[in-house]
This record gives structure tokens, sequence and C-alpha cells, in this order.
């Protein structure tokens, strides 16, 4: 009886972990190649550099990963490319939330990551809204106050009127009444020297950059956009605690695979993803950068594809731009 | 004092034979990069990046810088012999620097750009020992709208310098003007002008039109005119092939300007290093007793921008290592692969680490010495490039055109472009109409047009944001004399004549 029961446990045992390597059983032959929209040494080519150099520290892929650009179209070059590489299984692209965002309002760019099979999604990208150190500004509700009651006396600087920066200001101008001017510049040094400079009042800034600002005595921080405080801004309130009754706008970045792609295969990749963010070397490199660890896999990532889609629609719209999909 | 101290410091650091043979691969490394069109030294640096992340970021640093300045010696190179710029900062170079090669002066001419490079890098590091704080805040003062008037000012420069008739070179740059406005605006982040093509939402890069409008467009000139046989000529005979007196005695105010110019434009964070040069040009034509030898081969038509453009390396350095703010592209990628060093780039750079701080300094003026001795002797070697038989250089300038476009862009119908864009300039040349306006249209246009509409966005739509602000109504005003001045000479001329006639 004893026995029996010994041998139908062994049976059930062998018969639930098969279930495991059946499902992973998918490994790939060949290296494989990760796509990125920028050129090399831009944002997400530093990233995915970054990410290889840690899977190769680890020892967690049994192939190579080599970086592939695809240059252009804001990410609508890398896009497309994914999606002719349908039936392709050694090929993956690094998203950024600008692949959901800008096709809702470009009608140029049809590749959407609706099409695509998502794989995970990694981190999140915090902000800090900063002023400079010398700012009149003492909090936020503050500047929203100045703001409110003269339109023309604040300026915000930042980058395209979908960026994350922009987006951010819309939801702020709407839930409080007040407005203000957004100065687009399209690097981020450029938005740095134009508020250290004096020509602008506020800005959203990186946490990285805006750490060593502030250390230098240059900036002050007086909100986080992020859904709970950073560990190296303990004092600065994220906008909720803030007063501001507003959605966060999360900037994401992870990875999809081209349409149609395989359950096994998509299993793959996320093992391979979740040992990489479980490794001391990934947790280091998300630390040194001040990025939010934000594992999903990938039914997870979809869910989020659609809700940031219809979070940015709604908020695009209310913004008073065209809106194609 | 500090400042010596720093330096003395930064010297004991730089001298190690470490960092020494860094700075010496760094130099080499640049010097070939910027040779080759197509990659330039923000592509280098990425690339490089993952090894010298196993360096000290002291070693690290030093060689990264040395590709970024080195790129600078190379760039030129291309543009002497073979009228293709290497970099954009080296557009400038093409215009007389192309001339004197074809005058047989191709030696000389390398030469000139070697010393240009030498003088204006190392004046460059020392206003970077020296006023690297104050300046950096003085860049600051610099937004949107003395951006406007700086590059309004370049622009009236442009039609200015063009030559014969200021009516085509005005043509010209609207022509670059309109094609720098291809692409998705930041500003409502439409597309423009892209016809449907996604390949066209990023805009057109510079390095396609500037091949096209000037290697390929000489190609198709030289072919049509069957100038096979009188390809430049060049002199046998050491002594020919170096810059003779007269040649470096004519440069010698051009070194002055261009490193001076350079430096400053390289400081404001906004306005990129293309510029430099070719405002250190245009002062260089204004300024000259002989304005008609630009364009001929004038050989401090060469050395202003050379100057110039490496000059504006350490300027470009001075907020990227004062404030953690960098220039442009290149500087952009130093500063990342100091984060992933563990440095924390900001206003606290030099009090943290000191040891990066003056070794890198300390090693760009040893790193200077070195390409200036790198390249000396390379001249006779690259001068010799122009003894191959046209039947051979066409092809491979046409070659490395194509593979300089893939490279940048990586796509089959961007050579296509780039074919289009030849025909242009083939057409121009033919038509009498100067290439380089369209040129600069292009460079300049783009944040001409960026640093108005901000400056707008900044005074909630009043122009008088432009004419409010001191140093930006000091630089229109600069602008619009440099456009009145031609008109004074020609009203002044048929003044006298009237004078004449009467008298």
């Amino acid at each position: 009886m004893k026995r029996r029961g010994f041998l139908v446990g062994a049976a059930a045992l062998t018969v639930l972990s098969g279930v495991g390597p059946a499902e992973a059983q998918y490994t790939p032959s060949r290296p494989i190649d990760l796509v990125v929209h920028s050129g090399p040494g831009a944002g997400p080519d530093a990233f995915g550099r970054a990410l290889i150099a840690a899977i190769e520290a680890e020892k967690i892929s049994p192939v190579r990963i080599q970086i592939n650009h695809k240059i252009g179209g804001g990410g609508a070059t890398a896009a497309s490319y994914i999606i002719e590489k349908k039936g392709d299984t050694n090929t993956i692209g690094l998203f950024t939330s600008a692949w959901i965002a800008n096709p809702l309002v470009q009608a140029d760019m049809k590749a959407t990551v609706k099409e695509m099979t998502p794989v995970v999604r990694l981190v999140i990208e915090p902000a800090v809204f900063a002023v400079r150190a010398d700012s009149p500004y003492k909090s936020m509700q503050e500047i929203v106050d100045a703001a409110k009651k003269d339109p023309t006396k604040i300026k915000q600087s930042g980058g395209s009127p979908l960026a994350r920066d922009a987006i951010v200001r819309h939801v702020l101008m709407s839930n409080t009444g007040a407005r203000w001017a957004f100065v687009s510049f399209p690097t981020g040094s450029e938005r740095i020297a134009a508020l250290l400079g004096g020509h602008v009042d506020m800005m959203i800034i990186e946490p990285s950059e805006a750490g060593e600002l502030i250390r230098g005595g240059q900036m002050r921080a007086l909100a986080q956009v992020s859904d709970k405080r950073l560990s190296t801004f303990p004092n600065t309130p994220t906008l909720r605690e803030a007063g501001f009754n507003v959605p966060n706008v999360p900037q994401a970045r992870g990875f999809v695979a081209p349409p149609d792609t395989p359950r096994e295969v998509i299993a793959f990749y996320e093992q391979l993803f979740e040992k990489l963010v479980k490794s001391p070397t990934w947790q280091k490199y998300l630390t040194d950068n001040q990025f939010e660890d934000a594992f999903l896999k990938s039914e997870e990532t979809g869910k989020f594809f659609d809700q940031y889609s219809d979070l940015m629609r709604g908020i695009l719209t209310g913004a008073g731009i065209r809106v194609v999909r | 004092m500090e400042v010596l101290a720093g330096l003395a410091y930064g010297f004991g650091i730089a001298l190690q034979p470490m960092n020494l043979l860094w700075c010496l691969l760094g130099c080499v490394l640049g010097t070939l990069v910027g040779i080759m069109p197509g990659l330039g030294p923000a592509a280098a640096i990425a690339m490089l990046m993952p090894i010298s992340f196993n360096m000290d970021p002291t070693g690290g640093i030093i060689m990264l810088a040395g590709i970024y300045y080195g790129a600078k010696y190379g760039g030129s190179t291309t543009s002497i012999l073979l009228n293709i710029p290497g970099e954009a900062s080296s557009v400038a170079s093409c215009i007389d620097g192309y001339q004197m090669a074809k005058r047989g002066r191709a030696g000389a001419a390398l030469g000139i750009a070697a010393i240009a490079s030498f003088v204006a890098g190392t004046f460059g590091v020392v206003l970077l020992t020296l006023v690297a704080p104050p300046i950096a805040r003085f860049a600051l003062s610099f937004s949107s709208p003395e951006y406007f008037a700086l590059l309004s000012l370049g622009l009236a420069l442009v039609v200015l310098f063009a030559g014969e008739s200021p009516i085509k070179a005005a043509l010209a740059m609207l022509l670059g003007l309109w094609f720098t406005s291809i692409g998705i605006d930041l500003f409502s982040a439409q597309a423009r002008f892209t016809f449907g093509q996604t390949a066209l939402l990023n805009g057109i890069d510079f390095m396609i039109v500037a091949i096209g409008v000037f290697a390929v467009a000489e190609v198709l000139g030289s072919v049509q005119a069957r100038t096979d046989a009188q390809l430049p000529s060049v002199p046998r005979g050491i002594r020919n092939l170096l810059p003779n007196w007269e040649e470096l005695k004519a440069c010698r105010f051009a070194l002055v300007n261009g490193s001076i110019t350079g430096f400053l434009v390289g400081v404001l964070p906004g306005a990129g290093s293309s510029i430099s040069s070719f405002i250190a040009y245009a002062f260089e034509k204004l300024f000259s007793k002989h304005p008609e030898r630009f364009g001929q081969g004038a050989p401090e038509g060469l050395a202003a921008p050379e100057a110039a453009n490496n000059a504006d390396t350490s300027g470009a350095l001075v907020p990227m290592l004062t404030l953690g703010l960098p220039g442009g592209g290149t500087t952009a990628i130093l500063l990342s692969a100091l984060v992933l060093w563990g440095l924390k780039p900001g206003p606290m750079l030099m009090q943290d680490s000191p040891n990066v701080f003056w070794g890198l300094v300390a090693s760009m003026y040893i790193g200077n010495l070195m390409l200036l001795l790198l390249n000396l002797p390379l001249v006779p070697l690259f001068a010799q490039a122009l003894r191959i038989p046209a039947y051979v250089l066409f092809p491979m300038i046409l070659g490395i055109s194509v593979v300089g476009v893939f490279g940048v862009a990586q796509s089959i119908f961007h050579v296509g472009l780039l074919a289009g864009f030849g025909l242009l300039g083939y057409a121009m040349a033919r038509l009498g109409f100067p290439g380089a306006p369209l040129i600069l249209g292009f460079v300049l246009g783009d944040g001409m047009e960026r640093a108005l509409r901000q400056s707008l966005q900044m005074s909630g739509g009043d122009l008088g944001i432009l004419v409010s602000r001191p140093i930006a109504a000091g630089l229109l005003v600069a602008a619009v004399l440099v456009l009145i001045m031609p008109l004074v000479g020609r009203f002044n001329r048929w003044r006298l004549r009237g004078i004449a006639e009467n008298g």
C-alpha cells in the first residue's frame, strides 16, 4: 500500500515535472538578434548592451545575443522589422513606451505592438519634477498655484508632445485647472541647460541625472513621477502624496517577439529574462541607473500594452492631439 | 595656482605608461574613424564601450576621448583628397581643401589641416584648463532666442560667403532648409514631407546630403568632363608635399580665429560641432583681404574650419565635465561611458574624481601632440592616393560613399536617396549653384526652426523675446549688417561710378 502510493506519487511527479521541460523545450540554435530602434550609444542601444553584458556575465543564455540596429521613424523601422520577421524565433525587439504611443498619433506607423507577441516587461523608468536650486517654489503645490494665478508665468522644458513629460503636464493641468507653457527640446541636456540658465522654471528629469545636479547644489526636486518613493529620494513626495490625484504615466521597457510566436519559444525567453531579473548583476544595474524593477511575463505584458494604449489615448485626446488608431 | 597643481597631478596620471598607451590607441583609432565616412566617433565609441568597461575609468576615458578628438584630425583627409566629408564638422574643409588638392597642393593641404588641428586642439585644452567653470556659466545664459540669433547670423554669413551670386546661394540654402524639415516635427509630433514613407519619418541624415551633393556630384561632373587625364597631379619630392612658408603665413590669423570661434561655439550645448567650422570659415572670408581666393584653394580657408572643429572638442567638454551636460552626440556617449564606470558626471565630478578630470585634461595635451606626430608622416602617404587612376578612383569614391551611407542608415532606400542627392548636386553644379549653402541650410536650419519655435513657446507667441534679450539682439543686428554689407558695397561702387561720370 505504502509502496504503491509512492509509485503513484512518483508517476504524478514525473508527469508534473514533464510539463515544465515540454514547454521549455525550445532552445535557440543560433545567436539571438536583439532589435533596438536607436543608433549606437543612444538610450535603447545602451540599455540593450548593458542587458547583454549582464546576461553574459551571469552565463544564462545558451547562445550569443547581438544587437541589431533598425534606426528611424521614432521606432517605426524597428517595429515593422519585427512584424516582417514573423516565424523567426531568433529575433526579439526592445520596446519602449514610444512603440505604443507614437502609432496612436502617426497614421504612417502601421506596425503596432498589438500585432506582435509580447515577451516580458522589464523596467519602468521613474522621474522627478525639478526646479533650479534658487527657485522661489518650494513645493509642487506652490508652482501649480503660481501657474493658476498667471498662465504665462510658469514654463516647463521637455521633449516631444508625446513624451512622458508632456503627458504628465497634461494630466496635472486637467486635474488642477492650472496652465503653463511647455518648451520642447530634442535632448535631455538642452532641457537641463534651459532650466539651469533660468530660461524655464521646471522640468521632469531622470533621477540619476537629477541626483548629481542636486548634490552639486544646482537643482531641487519637488515631486516624484512614480508609484512609490525612490530609495535615493526618501524625502521627496510622489505626485499623489503631494496631493495630486492623477494616474501614474509609466515609461516602460521590455521585449516583444514577431507575430504569432509559438508559446514554447516565448516560454524560453520568459525564463531567460526571469533568471536575468533575479541576478545580482542586473539588480546592481537597476540600482545604479535608478530603474524600477517591473518584471511582467508575456500575458501580463500584453495586458499592460492595452492599458497603456487606453491611458495614452485618453490623455492625448484630452490634450487636443489627433489620435488615429 | 590651483589649476597648475591640478594639471601637474593630471600629468602624473596621464604619463603613466598604461595611460600613454590608451591615449595612443585612442588617437590612432580616432584618426581611422575620422578617415572613414559613415563611421563617426559616436558610433565608434559606443562599439568600444564594452571593451573599455573592464579598464579603469581614467584609462578608459583617456582612450575614448582620444577617439573623439582624433576623429577631427582624420576627418579632413577624405574632405581634402576626395571631396567626401568624413564628419559633419569637416564639410567646410571640403570647400578650399579639395580645391588645393586639385591644384597639386594635396600634401600641403593635409599638412595645414594637421597643423591647424594641433594648434587649435592645444589652444582649446588650455582654455578648458583655465576657464572651464566660468565659461560653462556663460554658456547657460544662451537659450533658444540666442541660438536663433546665432544661427541667423550663420545663415546670413552663408549667403555672403557663397561667392559670385548671393541669389543662387540663397536659393540653394532655402532648398537645404526645406530638406531639413522632412520627418516628424518635434513640436507637433506630426510627419512633414514624408509622403507616406516610414523611412523618412526620422528625417534625412546629414551624411547622405553631404556625400551626395559633394562627392557623388563631383564624380559625375568629372566623368562628364572626361577629366580622367587631368586628375590632380601630385608633385614629387617631400618638399612639395608639405605646406610652404607662404601658405603657413597665410594661415596665421585663421588659426587664431578658428581656435577662438571653435571653442566658444563648442561650449554652447545647443550649437553642435558642425556650426563652429562653418562660422570660422565665414569669418575668415569676411575679414580677408582677398575674399576672392576663397573657394579657389585658399590655405586660410582650410585652416580656419580645421582649427575650429578641433578647438570645438575641448569646448564641448566644458559643459560635459563641469555640469554633466553633453553638447552633442559624441559627448553624450562619453557621458554614458562615465556612468557605466560608476562615476557621476555632474557639477561634482571635479571634486569627486579629480584623477579622471585632470588625467583626461592632461592626456589631451599629450594626445594632440601624438596626433600631430602621427598625422604629419602620413601626409605624403595619403597624398599618393591621388596618383590612383580615375577609372579606379571614381568607382572607389562611389563605393566609399555607398558604404558610408549604408553604414549610417542601414537601408537601401537611403542609398537611393544618396543617388538622388548626387544628381541634384550635379545639376546644381552645372547650373552654377554652390553646394555648400544647401548643406549649411540643411545643418543649421533644423536647429534654427527649433530655436525660433522654442522662443515663441517661452514667450507665449510674442516675437519681442528675440530682440528684448541683449545677446540675441546683438547677434541679430550682426546678421542684418552682414546681409546689408554687400548692398552697401554695391551702392558705393554705383555712387563712385556716378561721381566719375559726372565729374
